[in-house]
């Protein structure tokens, strides 16, 4: 059953429309409970992934409980660090980390164990268990806990929901089938998401891979409209997609009463590659922001290790590049990461340089003007563009078609094939 | 630090603030957000939380430390939360 699926939304309504008549509560807990079961057993193939996915999950609650619990606060970290080490050795190997290959060769673990949604449920547990450990979350449950980490609507590709929000609705459950505004708003949402997902994102699919099953040359100019319709249509795809997934997940939510955090803000409007992370999958940014890049930096200035500056730098490329590897298990995925830690590191440099040459107010009518504005959006959005040429796994396949692009004259019987393929369309 | 007022905290919270943004002229109102002061982005923000909890010897949450910079929080709530943790240490 995927999200766009016309049984799921009729599920969703159902659910809607029951749960608005049980009294608020448990009655609507267990509800919600049940299809958040549901859901999850159809994508749990057999019953060595159901252990899996149970020991991975519950020990985040039972360590989380046990950190608390410790008498000794100076032990409390070190109990913490061993265990988050324990979870992501667990969390790579149950992807199969292509870095990994020669420890583990590929099928080892896959043949026995598959587990969607691995990658938003470790950065939850991590969350959970870090804001547990610091007093962040004092009222903790274990049905509240399975109920945050196996909730429908989030469960395969986020947001990723922050344990204290997700209580909140959780507590209350008020479904908005009541508020004629609210419902409205929520029923449009759905539907742009829906022609977002099933229209517009396949269609920039489409045109995306089209261009690449093709061989282009950089040296005849009608491939260059090619070239342009793979370089910007693929990034659209990526974005239509899943920011129209996130729509009709927000907005089925918002139906049974669960808001869940907004993941994407206009993000080919950024201005810079700092920008464009504030405006694109927003909950992993923050989080990669809260438990990456702030206790590094922060490490880092307290052991006094290089100068605060370089530091950042640093923690920006290291922050990035994890977000890059969080993506997927391929080498894809890290190239993707360095060169969004690259870009975020240069937006820094380049900011740190107009203030130093102009001051902060010259920096402030930096920010104001227009044309700079337009600018900044150009090369950003096509920075994100160039980046996202890394981003499908088949990365051999990619490059091969880039290097072709670029350096290889076109030969006769590619300029025939291309011919033939523009004669035949 | 730990029997210290509400206007020690503020007076030693705001020279803390002078120095991460060098800046001699600020003067911390409750109502002030991050947007009112010049400079305050998210590195400068971690900056400022490490000159904080050298000053007063408290430390902050991980959650806490993005949450004072939310939109819903100001100089007040950033204050009451200081205040908070020393009392704490008590």
């Amino acid at each position: 059953m995927t999200i766009t699926s016309a049984s799921f939304l009729a599920a969703v309504m159902i659910v809607a429309g029951v749960i608005f008549f049980l009294p608020r509560g448990l009655p609507r807990q267990i509800l919600l409970a049940l299809c958040n079961a549901a859901f999850l057993s159809l994508s749990i193939p057999n019953l060595s992934s159901a252990i899996a996915m149970a020991v991975f999950v519950l020990s985040g609650f039972f360590v989380a409980d046990l950190v608390r619990r410790i008498p000794n606060h100076r032990a409390r970290p070190y109990l913490l660090a061993s265990y988050l080490v324990l979870l992501l050795a667990a969390f790579v190997t149950l992807k199969e980390y292509q870095f990994l290959n020669f420890l583990i060769p590929p099928g080892t673990v896959s043949r026995w164990i598959s587990l969607v949604g691995l990658s938003y449920i470790l950065f939850r547990q991590i969350h959970y268990v870090v804001d547990v450990a610091e007093g962040q979350i004092e009222r903790a449950s274990l049905w509240g806990y399975l109920n945050y980490q196996f909730d429908l609507f989030a469960l395969y590709s986020g947001p990723i929901q922050r344990y204290q929000h997700f209580t909140e609705s959780w507590g209350a459950l008020a479904p908005i089938l009541d508020d004629t505004h609210l419902r409205l708003r929520a029923l449009g949402r759905l539907m742009l998401g829906i022609i977002k997902v099933a229209a517009i994102s396949t269609l920039m699919l489409k045109i995306a891979d089209h261009a690449a099953s093709r061989q282009l040359h950089i040296r005849s100019p009608r491939d260059w409209v090619a070239f342009a319709a793979l370089f910007y249509a693929y990034p659209a795809y990526i974005y239509f997609n899943f920011s129209g997934y996130c729509d009709v997940v927000i907005a089925a939510a918002a139906f049974v009463g669960i808001d869940l955090p907004e993941n994407f803000n206009h993000p080919y409007l950024a201005r810079n590659a700092i920008d464009f992370w504030g405006r694109w999958h927003m909950t992993l940014t923050h989080w990669i922001r809260d438990y990456v890049f702030t206790p590094l930096y922060k490490k880092g200035v307290e052991t006094n290790i290089i100068r605060p500056q370089r530091l950042s730098y640093a923690c920006y490329f290291i922050a990035l590049f994890l977000a890059g590897l969080w993506h997927g298990s391929t080498a894809n995925f890290a190239i993707f990461g360095l060169l969004h830690g690259a870009g975020v590191s240069v937006t820094k440099m380049w900011e740190e340089h107009i203030i130093r040459r102009r001051g902060r107010p010259g920096w402030r009518e930096y920010l104001k003007s227009r044309p700079i504005y337009l600018a900044a959006t150009f090369v950003t959005i096509n920075f994100v563009c160039f980046t996202f040429l890394f981003f499908p796994s088949d990365l051999r396949g990619r490059a091969s078609f880039l290097r072709r692009f670029l350096f290889e004259r076109p030969t006769a019987s590619n300029v025939v094939a291309t011919m033939t393929e523009k004669g035949g369309a | 630090m730990s029997s210290i007022s509400p206007e020690s905290i503020r007076e030693h919270t705001q020279t803390v603030f002078r120095n991460v943004f060098n800046d001699d002229e600020i003067v911390l109102s409750d109502a002030m957000t991050a947007d009112d002061v010049d400079g305050w982005d998210s590195l400068t923000h971690i900056n400022l939380i490490i000159a904080v909890e050298r000053q007063f010897g408290i430390k902050f949450a991980t959650a806490e430390i993005s949450g004072l910079k939310a939109d819903d929080q100001n100089i007040g709530t950033f204050l009451k939360l200081i205040q908070k943790k020393l009392d704490a240490k008590r």
